[in-house]
């Protein structure tokens, strides 16, 4: 049997730092049955969602929601933690509204990210800087211990660090 | 120029006429991983799975590998499936494998109602808000009233504590596992638990869960503990615990709609945790500064800020604390127990005489009160 895909997607998100103070992030997710493209805009410090803007090129749905004034409501809301669970509540449950919603919350994931690749960045090379570059990682935020497998208690990162 | 990306791919064929066979791959600035997994037709349960990585951010993660073998058995249709991905490959694992993985198991839902091998796509799962939760805490409440009322002629009810001179101490922000799904900690247990370590009282915060004044009260008078009410509410701006507000809201509010209902009925609201951050930077690598963050329109619709949490940083406490000393606003203090080991780990300590939800709320207002860590963890 020829293994033909019978679907496939593809998922991009970038960010780009704009000025000083403003990022831009955007996902554009190209599947079988989908075409949309979510860009959000986030001032720093307060990492807050100034703009917002989406475009729905194709879909498999019958009837396509109006999106941009459910988008809006979007806007004022802060990058951080629990920001899914915000965005889902104010955003429809349509099948493109979820989509919009996992799009999002990809936009918000890439800012974060971002600001982690900076930190890992500084990362040493050699095996006894990395332990002490992850312990105090941990040390100064705890909720990271136990997080996952690699800064589990018995991965050896984690060596002499006390369970919070 | 870019400051990152990310590229996910997933493909999916259809391995024979039982099982679809998704592969992920996943290629950041940071990570490289790549996730194979197959899934049952029509029942879309994880069958077999594998992953590997081409790219870690440090040499201890493949340790994740072993840990996606957790996902076995997993249905792609049962209520919470993204939710459980993520408590158990996203935590014992690795939090982006299990992003590839969710990507894959979307998409070979797709995939499976595209083909025709389901008629339907799985509903939209429900929330902790949703009707699941409301049912769960309504039968929660029931079983709490019947528990009482049959007890309550078995049992002497013990008085409730004298105040001492040093005030009384009340852990402000406490969850349920009767009305919190992401609790652990049964009510009878905090309840006990406060008692043992010598807290003057509880109050409980579920989330968007309003407890029947009857059910509470009766419980007090049964443990002869003081136990307040509160509800930990989600509006547009995070978090904010909620007193002396008896609507039920469900969903999530936008801020300044919550406050005029609560100025309405005389409540008080706290902003819950209003700095927790992230795991793996500061709020200070972004430049935040207490004054900055004193500009936030949140903090005008609130009446005091937590500036003790146990779920944050001491950092992360302190700038709450520096926020709320410059807005002139009064800071509390709750452990954010979901277990019952949590509570009392940070507390208010009031210095008036509180027996009850009215005394409560007059000594809220007032602001004869402060943070306090009691309970050594």
């Amino acid at each position: 049997m020829v293994d033909i895909l019978c679907f496939s997607r593809n998922n991009a998100t970038t960010v780009e730092q704009m000025d000083k103070d403003t990022l831009v992030s955007s996902c554009r997710l190209q599947d079988t049955l989908m075409d949309l493209l979510v860009v959000i805009q986030v001032k720093t410090p307060d990492l807050e969602i100034t703009d917002i803007q989406a475009k729905i090129s194709r879909s498999s749905e019958a009837e396509v929601p109006d999106i941009q004034t459910t988008l809006k409501k979007v806007i004022g809301v802060r990058v951080g933690p629990g920001i899914k669970k915000i965005v889902k509540g104010l955003i429809g449950k349509s099948a493109t509204e979820r989509k919009l919603v996992f799009m999002i919350g990809e936009c918000c994931n890439g800012i974060i990210l971002s600001f982690t690749k900076q930190v890992l960045n500084t990362a040493p090379d050699d095996w006894e800087g990395e332990k002490n570059f992850f312990a105090n990682m941990v040390k100064n935020s705890p909720r990271l211990y136990n997080s996952c497998a690699a800064l589990s208690s018995v991965s050896p990162l984690m060596e002499g660090i006390e369970p919070p | 120029m870019l400051t990152f990306s990310r590229n996910k791919i997933v493909s999916i064929h259809r391995k024979d006429a039982h099982i679809l066979r998704a592969r992920g791959i996943l290629e950041d600035d940071i990570y490289g991983m790549e996730v194979d997994v197959e899934i049952t037709l029509p029942d879309l349960e994880i069958v077999w799975i594998d992953g590997k990585w081409t790219r870690m951010e440090n040499r201890e993660c493949p340790r994740a590998i072993p840990f996606l073998q957790e996902a076995l058995g997993f249905r792609l249709a049962e209520e919470g499936f993204t939710q459980k991905v993520q408590k158990t490959v996203g935590r014992k694992s690795c939090r982006h494998f299990a992003n590839i993985l969710l990507e894959c198991c979307e998409a070979v839902i797709e995939a499976a109602a595209l083909t025709g091998a389901i008629t339907a796509k799985p509903g939209e799962e429900k929330t902790q808000t949703g009707e699941i939760a409301e049912e769960k805490a309504q039968t929660a409440e029931v079983a709490v009233k019947k528990g009482v009322s049959r007890d309550r002629k078995e049992t002497t009810a013990e008085p409730l504590r004298k105040v001492t001179s040093g005030g009384m101490v009340i852990d402000l922000h406490v969850h349920s596992a009767e009305a919190s799904p992401c609790s652990s900690a049964p009510l009878v247990d905090l309840i006990a638990e406060a008692k043992r370590i010598g807290l003057d009282g509880l109050c409980l915060t579920d989330h968007n869960h309003v407890w029947r004044r009857e059910t509470i009260d009766a419980l007090q008078d049964k443990y002869g503990f003081l136990i307040l009410r509160g509800n930990e509410i989600t509006t547009d701006q995070g978090d904010m615990l909620v007193f002396g507000f008896e609507e039920d809201i469900k969903g999530i509010v936008p801020l300044d709609e919550l406050r005029k209902k609560v100025l309405q009925v005389n409540g008080f609201i706290i902003a819950a945790h209003p700095f927790r951050g992230f795991l793996t930077f500061g709020i200070g690598q972004l430049g935040l500064t207490p004054e900055k963050a004193m500009a936030r329109p949140l903090f005008q619709h609130v009446d005091g800020i937590e500036v003790l949490n146990s779920k944050v940083s001491e950092k992360e406490d302190l700038f709450s604390s520096q926020v709320a000393l410059g807005l002139g606003l009064p800071g509390t203090g709750g452990s954010d127990a979901h277990e019952v080991e949590e509570i009392g780990i940070y507390a208010t300590r009031f210095f008036d005489v509180i027996t009850c939800e009215e005394d409560f709320l007059k000594a809220l207002r007032q602001k004869n009160y402060e943070p306090t860590a009691f309970r050594r963890r």
